[in-house]
């Protein structure tokens, strides 16, 4: 690993490209560091999350191993575009083996993720993030030892079966789910307050009175009693659940008994690995951002003759930016594309109020009353204010879809895919072209399950201490075989039985064995609404 | 950042590790079933396929798990929910060796010298003897894919630019520089079919292979004969084909064999290895021949000489009279090898060290 001061002409381009993002552009951008990696450590950094260490683990020596074969019998290039791991100072690697041309343009890229993490709403960026990931690594180091070679193996795999649950930015996560002695969930539904009874006539202090007259309005000490009751189990355990949970790690690693250095693992984990719940949110938003002003500054270096071969780059950019159908979508060229089709919106005022008032469609259609405000000044108020989901929402039009060929996809594939004639709206020898119209909410769809199923922890206390997890429902079944080893392997972290609620069937891992039976299905919003009155969110018949 | 090279080494080896237990219990297994001929005759790296490791997690049922490879010895593939191996014979008979508790086998004649030979096996992207046939493929595939190379439009352009070269990287080859040859004797006279020729072929096999392996593979000529009522050379694949039903001298196959050894072969380089495998049922004098010959020829001369009565019977006679002369020998050893989970046993026997 080379600074890039190593290489002067690198140096050089790499302060042209800040003025220019800083300077020309008024980016704004933490402390940006680069440095020359040869093909081997690119591949090594990409498996270890683009932090430049890691713990020793046998699920990187697996990736590891194979992408070397990949690479070796030439199934793979070890050539990568560009890795930047943003924060405050953000670190981003260049391929040794790339030209002068592409490494610039790999830095003004950067520069665009660098900035997007910066004013996101999600508040991605945070100082020293690699460091103190370095810093965690040291500690896993020290716990391994700590731990003996075989008990460290075995509670990092148990960690890895909950390592795909991380959603520190979902709707249900820590913040949202979990109220602490001194903090209260902010997203907890309040308990719904049965309306005001008509008073009786008389104000009876009678209790056997009320009972003969079947008076059942709750009595004052009785719902006192209950706020006691969970004020004491909030500051016997230190937190309740006010909701379901999504942040499965996030919890496990705040609240599941651990040794110092089985927290170590955890916090490494999970720390090393929440960065990507925010890549998965905004990726086609980050990576139009960054190929929009990857653009802008190269544009720059060409015209200063700062690098040349402006063919070559167009070339590359094109190769970046092709099209693919919706589901295979490619969020360079959707994101860069959207960007620029909101840069037009705001140039020509097409985001005002007027223009949306605007009843007369040949007006709408040749509209063009720019306002004073600055067009890339809205573009980042949107990046400071929304998420890809409410992205496309909001500008993914069935117009646009066409325009963008997501609607397209090639004849063998539409023939792989059985693709029916009645969806085909146009065809030629080449391609099809399907109906546009359902294509954004198609979309959308993404974003409520990112392809992955939906876990919530539902009780901490299910069946004195057990830990309730619920699948939620969305027509598709768990892989069987892998629930037990899962469950078993939450039981060694949470080190209490811990249950999985799937559909009609009840999982249960703990110390005395595995079980499973069926129960009655529960919705999970019938779950979200008892755990907001504190009751209990499900009972095994 | 005090890091001067980023690098997945460790967890490399730690995979290596673990893919290097996962072998030993396969081949614990392997010894267990007495399937000790994986590999064929040509002694070839064997492919060994293993399930794949993948954390569990909770996936969808229709599409979660699967993939990935990684090398244990060898070279490591790709296959759904499968880890694929090329594991190299020599590593194979290694292991096996390891587990069986197999001495090294006395080499004798030119020494410890080795022959060092250098071979281009693997292709880099460094190096100083440029690979045209694999540079060019390279350079193609990349012309095509970045359009340089349009065959349809008439571009006939190859760019080859500095990361399609491929260069042949020499690999240090060491070869014992040991001679052995392998005498084969089977009897052909009993029924040689079903299990008893599958116990033949796998006993005979791992001989192949264990000499081949400690030898080198080109050091090592291995020789079949057979013999009914009389003794004859065959090619291997015969070996295990001809049958005749009838009478049997079993003598004339020692005799014929101490005849190649003593005037084909140079007796102060090369190092002789027999093996007799039949059902030890022998008539008159036969035996004591046998006997006879093993005392004045072969025994000064060879380095091993096993007899194995596959699946003997009450009449079989051989071993009883061999053994009596040569009990406790270093070279002559004797077995009967009566099923499939007796040939681990009967190996060990035939191999075993021992001081005379």
């Amino acid at each position: 690993m080379l600074s890039l001061r190593s290489d002067p002409r690198l140096f050089e381009l790499a302060r042209r490209v800040e003025y220019f993002a800083r300077e020309k552009f008024n980016m704004t951008l933490p402390e940006m560091r680069f440095f020359i990696l040869d093909p081997m450590e690119f591949a090594a950094l990409l498996e270890k999350n683009v932090y430049p260490t890691s713990p020793i683990n046998i699920w990187e020596g697996k990736k590891i191993a194979n992408k070397k074969h990949r690479i070796e019998t030439g199934q793979e290039s070890a050539l990568y575009y560009e890795v930047v791991q943003t924060g405050n100072p953000s670190y981003a690697y260049l391929n040794e083996t790339n030209s002068a041309l592409t490494q610039a343009s790999v830095m003004a890229h950067v520069a665009g993720h660098c900035e997007f993490s910066e004013l996101n709403v999600l508040h991605d960026s945070d100082r020293d993030r690699t460091e103190y990931v370095m810093h965690l690594v040291r500690k896993v180091d020290l716990a391994r030892r700590q731990m003996g070679e075989r008990r460290y193996i075995d509670y990092w795999n148990a960690c890895e079966s909950a390592l795909p649950f991380i959603a520190p930015n979902s709707q249900y996560n820590l913040e949202n789910s979990i109220d602490q002695e001194t903090t209260m969930a902010k997203g907890a539904i309040e308990p719904a307050r049965t309306p005001e009874r008509e008073r009786p006539p008389l104000n009876l202090v009678s209790d056997t009175l009320n009972a003969i007259l079947k008076f059942d309005e709750p009595r004052p000490f009785v719902e006192a009693e209950k706020q006691r009751d969970r004020h004491e189990a909030l500051s016997r355990r230190g937190y309740s659940l006010r909701a379901p949970c999504q942040d499965i790690l996030g919890f496990l690693r705040q609240y599941a008994p651990t040794s110092r250095a089985e927290r170590a693992v955890l916090d490494y984990l999970y720390i090393s690995h929440h960065h990507q719940d925010f890549v998965i949110r905004t990726q086609i938003m980050n990576e139009g951002w960054a190929m929009y002003w990857e653009k802008k500054i190269m544009m720059e270096l060409f015209g200063e003759d700062a690098v040349r071969g402006a063919i070559d780059y167009a070339k590359v950019f094109s190769g970046v930016c092709y099209p693919r159908p919706f589901f295979q979508r490619n969020p360079y060229h959707l994101g860069y594309h959207m960007w620029l089709h909101i840069e037009e919106l705001y140039r020509e005022g097409k985001m005002s109020l007027a223009y949306h008032e605007e009843t007369d469609l040949d007006a709408k259609r040749e509209w063009k009353q720019p306002d004073q405000s600055d067009p890339q000044e809205c573009m980042r108020h949107l990046v400071k204010t929304i998420t890809d989901y409410e992205f496309l929402r909001r500008f993914l039009t069935p117009e646009l879809v066409e325009k963008f060929h997501l609607n397209r996809l090639d004849q063998r594939t539409a023939q792989r895919l059985g693709v029916k004639n009645e969806d085909i709206v146009r065809a030629d020898r080449q391609w099809v072209w399907l109906n546009p119209e359902p294509i954004p909410n198609e979309m959308l769809g993404f974003f409520a399950h990112y392809y992955r199923p939906r876990v919530y922890i539902i009780d901490t206390d299910y069946l004195d201490g057990g830990l309730l997890l619920m699948h939620r429902d969305d027509g598709r079944r768990l892989r069987a075989d892998w629930i037990r080893p899962t469950l078993n392997n939450l039981n060694r972290i949470w080190k209490a039985p811990v249950y999985l609620l799937s559909k009609d069937k009840l999982y249960g891992a703990s110390a005395s064995g595995y079980k499973e039976s069926t129960v009655a299905e529960v919705p999970f919003e019938a779950v979200v609404e008892r755990l907001g009155k504190q009751q209990q969110p499900f009972k095994a018949a | 950042m005090d890091v001067d090279r980023i690098t997945s080494d460790e967890s490399e080896g730690f995979f290596n590790d673990f893919i290097e237990d996962q072998l030993n219990d396969l081949v614990e297994e392997i010894i267990n079933e007495g399937e000790l001929d994986r590999g064929d005759a040509s002694g070839s790296d064997l492919i060994i396929e293993m399930n794949d490791i993948e954390p569990p997690t909770l996936v969808y049922g229709d599409g979660g798990g699967g993939g990935g490879g990684g090398p244990g010895s060898g070279e490591p593939g790709d296959e759904k929910g499968k880890l694929k191996f090329e594991v190299p014979f020599e590593r194979f008979m290694e292991l096996v060796a390891d587990k069986l508790h197999l001495p090294d086998l006395t080499k004798e004649g030119k020494g410890r010298i080795k022959e060092v030979s250098y071979q281009f096996k693997t292709f880099g992207p460094v190096g100083v003897i440029l690979d045209k046939k694999r540079t060019f493929k390279r350079a193609l595939r990349t012309s095509i894919g970045t359009g340089v190379y349009r065959p349809e439009e008439g571009r006939h352009d190859v760019e080859i630019r500095r990361k399609d070269r491929r260069y042949k990287v020499p690999q240090r080859e060491e070869h014992p520089k040991y001679n052995a040859v392998v005498f084969y004797m089977g009897d052909i006279s009993y029924s040689t079919f079903g299990e008893r020729l599958e116990l033949e072929k796998r006993l005979l096999n791992f001989v192949h292979h264990w000499l081949d392996f400690n030898y080198g593979k080109n050091n090592v000529e291995h020789r079949f004969f057979v013999h009914d009522v009389e003794a004859y050379e065959v090619t291997p694949e015969q070996f295990y084909q001809v049958s005749n039903i009838g009478g049997t001298r079993a003598s004339l196959v020692f005799d014929l064999v101490s005849n190649i050894a003593l005037n084909e072969y140079n007796p102060a380089t090369t190092n002789f290895y027999g093996f007799y495998v039949g059902d030890g049922e022998l008539f008159g004098n036969d035996a004591k021949e046998i006997v006879e010959i093993l005392k004045e020829r072969l025994h000064p001369m060879f380095n091993r000489l096993a007899l194995v009565e596959i699946q003997p019977s009450r009449m079989s006679c051989l071993n009883t009279e061999v053994a009596k002369a040569f009990s406790s020998d270093r070279v002559i050893r004797t077995c009967a090898l009566k099923g499939k989970n007796e040939i681990i046993k009967v190996i060990k026997h035939m191999f075993e060290a021992r001081h005379a």
